[in-house]
């Protein structure tokens, strides 16, 4: 049994890579990065043991802790692959005891599971300093790899259960997505905690100390009391190793059967509350329903959810970085709201591939191209340009530089316009690539695949030099005289209105023309 | 017989190497209900595609009441009312605003847009429904849903591929009266099945596909000649003969 599902988990991945030329690209840039992290354990690994060999258990139980819980955040983020999902087994007379073995060692093959075999493998380099922790380090190995495996199962397998509702899943996309996006400056502040704390050795040891008990550590704990002969600690700590992995298992098993009897079916978000509001505010024609409907799925796709607020966070986070590397100059801030200009850009190419196939009821209908570019750009300017105004207004108030909103605004929203205009323009030619609906905004092509590259190539300059006289102004404004400031609002909102009239009367005329030919290059799913 | 409603000349399509469709003609005559058949992979959903104004055939024209889809697409789309199948619909709106959403797309009166969509929604079974997410739907509430789509506009010819699939006897009826009232009030109806029993029962011309050809096409009696539907089809289209020996050890002594 155990044989066969290795072989079927190694033919889905064979499969899906000749089945697409971008699963190949995405694997190579997995084995690269995988690598990359290969070499810096090793070299880690050798420094320590030559360098700072009375470090070695300190380092080794939090890296230990890291690769178990990097299990189990993996394990969330990549809940959607589904193809050994225990569902599909509930059909077959086997019992779940029969498919553990085989369904935890297929999950080792891959590029995640191979890596953590192999850098286990390199940190007993580090261990090599001490005979008995040396092999104590051995033996243990396999059993850090399943505690591994087992907590990213139980995890997701916990997952499932709330995931199955659609509501709860464009949630936790949501939630994910963000802490993702924020990670950064969380990780910034980490730092600069523990660089501002008194001792950054002391901090370390007392949460390596902790860790070595736990069952996130407990395998590396068990060496690490070897190496300094305390045998009692590591009798325990191999307690705790091995009864987390038959706890694990057990859990595992449990989930396993229960999902084989019942398995997880998804389920919908109930009734919705329509919010007429849309509708009285926008007029009943083919520009207001399409922006209507752009409002509504701001709210109710997290694909496009997910766009607005990453537009919105984005100069935050470049703000909140700069406070905490120290300092945040009001003259630079001013500018930072620019780079919403990129989101926006974005948003307006990807607009018709975000439609998948749906984009079909567009072409029936006969919509004229002008009037669905127009009604999507109207349906996202509703959203995207408070949200522009916001920041501006934000970031002044952070800086107090009131006298510099003016600039910041002419020079934002001008580009902002240029973006939208561009986009809709060059989407309409290479609309790009999108994940379906279903997927979730981790699914592939998240960022729009190669054609989306070709597109920004062809859009930036264009946007950059569209947007040049405001942006130009604004700083002149800035480092100048200030009226110029004032100068750039006009100056960027009218050239930004004149590009939003060109992208829809160039994208809409393509449209025009090519409904059919769009529409299959937003259909395929390759 | 008056000007077709709906003429297809010697239509060609090809994927790769693969002719999908090939120097395929049909007219289909004002005031009729016609069934498409065919077997899987025959091409009708390709050919519908192209009737419709999703698929830009490689060689051929298309006609809706004398306007060429492909010279004037948006006054042919302006006629005709389609319910495509496997295809994605806006699914995180509500069927009332999906409805409405179409109705607006095709230029209606915001008036009779939500007067119709309340209609419809009630005479599918829908009513319920309505304020709950496309996303939501059952199969069946889905095709359901894309009917009423078809239908808002009041079109003089409806293409649906399809449209009895998943659907549940009750509402089965229900879209079979709309049909038939329509069809009535000298609107055409071209429809894609398998069922041949309900094509039989619904329909009264019927053209045959197969390998992207018409096999047969005409009157329902001239199709049937004498026999029933399903024989004439198997006729046409070719059984595939099992074997004495064939899964003889499915069958339990």
């Amino acid at each position: 049994m155990a044989a066969l599902l290795v072989g079927l988990r190694l033919r889905q991945l064979g499969r899906s890579l000749t089945r697409s030329r971008w699963h190949v690209v995405g694997l190579i840039f997995g084995v690269l990065g995988a690598f990359w992290v290969l070499g810096l354990v090793g070299v880690g690994a050798v420094g320590l043991r030559v360098g700072a060999p009375q470090l070695v258990p300190l380092v080794l139980v939090l890296v230990t802790s890291v690769a178990v819980l990097g299990w189990a955040v993996g394990a969330i983020l990549t809940s959607a692959d589904e193809s050994l999902a225990p569902e599909r087994f509930a059909l077959l007379p086997v019992r779940a005891g029969r498919l553990l073995p085989g369904l935890a060692l297929a999950q080792l093959l891959g590029v995640g599971g191979i890596s953590t075999a192999l850098s286990l493998a390199l940190l007993l380099i580090a261990w090599s300093a001490s005979i008995p922790a040396l092999v104590a380090a051995v033996v243990m190995l396999p059993v850090t790899l399943l505690t591994c495996v087992l907590g990213a199962r139980v995890v997701s397998g916990a997952l499932a259960r709330t995931l199955a509702s659609r509501r709860s899943r464009d949630l936790t996309a949501v939630v994910l997505m963000l802490l993702l996006i924020s990670s950064g400056l969380v990780l910034n502040l980490g730092v600069q905690a523990v660089a501002t704390s008194s001792s950054v050795q002391a901090v370390l040891e007392t949460v390596s100390a902790v860790l070595a008990w736990t069952p996130l550590g407990a395998t590396a704990g068990v060496p690490a009391a070897v190496a300094t002969g305390d045998w009692l600690a590591a009798g325990i700590r191999l307690v705790v190793a091995l009864g987390t992995v038959a706890m694990l298992w057990w859990a595992w098993g449990a989930q396993l059967a229960a999902r084989l009897v019942s398995p997880v079916q998804a389920s919908g978000g109930g009734s919705v509350h329509s919010g007429g509001i849309v509708d009285r505010l926008l007029p009943a024609t083919p520009v207001g329903a399409i922006a209507a409907r752009g409002v509504r799925f701001q709210r109710r796709d997290p694909r496009h959810l997910l766009n607005a607020i990453a537009t919105l966070v984005l100069p935050l986070i470049l703000v909140g970085t700069q406070l905490v590397s120290g300092g945040l100059d009001a003259r630079f801030a001013t500018f930072l709201p620019l780079v919403m200009a990129l989101m926006v850009l974005q948003i307006a190419q990807l607009s018709l591939a975000y439609d998948k196939d749906a984009l079909a009821l567009h072409v029936l209908s006969g919509v004229s191209g002008r009037a669905d570019r127009a009604g999507r750009l109207l349906g996202a300017g509703i959203v995207i340009l408070p949200m522009i105004v916001l920041a501006s207004v934000l970031v002044a108030a952070f800086t107090g530089g009131w006298a510099l909103l003016p600039a910041g605004l002419g020079a934002a929203l001008g580009a902002a316009l240029v973006a939208a205009g561009t986009g809709s323009a060059v989407g309409a030619f290479l609309p790009g690539r999108a994940p379906a609906p279903e997927d979730g905004p981790f699914g592939r092509g998240s960022s729009g695949g190669a054609q989306s590259l070709v597109a920004l190539a062809i859009m930036a300059p264009v946007a950059i030099v569209a947007s040049a006289p405001a942006v130009a102004l604004a700083i002149l404004g800035v480092v100048w005289m200030p009226w110029l400031g004032w100068l750039a609002l006009p100056v960027g909102l009218g050239i930004g209105a004149l590009a939003v009239w060109l992208g829809i009367r160039i994208g809409g005329d393509r449209l025009d023309r090519a409904w059919p030919e769009v529409l299959a290059a937003v259909s395929s799913d390759d | 017989m008056t000007a077709p409603v709906l003429s297809l000349r010697s239509l060609h399509k090809r994927f790769g190497q693969k002719v999908a469709v090939g120097d395929l003609s049909l007219d289909v005559p004002a005031g009729s209900m016609l069934g498409l058949l065919g077997p899987n992979g025959a091409g009708k959903t390709t050919t519908l595609s192209m009737a419709t104004g999703l698929l830009r055939p490689d060689a051929g024209t298309t006609t809706v009441l004398g306007v060429d889809v492909w010279a004037d697409p948006a006054a042919a789309k302006a006629r005709m009312g389609v319910l495509p199948d496997g295809v994605r619909m806006f699914d995180r709106l509500t069927g009332a605003e999906l409805l409405r959403y179409t109705g607006l797309l095709r230029g209606m009166a915001e008036a009779d847009v939500t007067s119709r969509a309340g209609e419809l929604l009630a005479a599918l079974g829908l009513a319920e429904a309505s304020t709950t997410l496309v996303v939501d739907y059952s199969a069946g509430m889905r095709k359901k849903i894309g009917l009423a789509c078809a239908l808002i506009h009041a079109p003089r010819l409806l293409v649906l591929d399809e449209p009895f699939e998943a659907v549940d006897p009750v509402s089965g009826e229900a879209i079979r009266s709309i049909l038939r009232g329509f069809v009535a009030s000298g609107g055409t109806v071209v429809l894609s099945s398998h069922v041949m029993e309900l094509v039989e029962s619904l329909c009264d011309r019927v053209a045959i596909v197969a390998e992207g050809r018409i096999l047969a096409d005409g009157t329902l009696d001239e199709v049937r000649a004498g026999s029933s539907l399903q024989q004439r089809f198997l006729q046409l289209v070719g059984v595939h003969e099992l074997g004495e020996g064939t899964l003889a050890w499915l069958r339990s002594s």
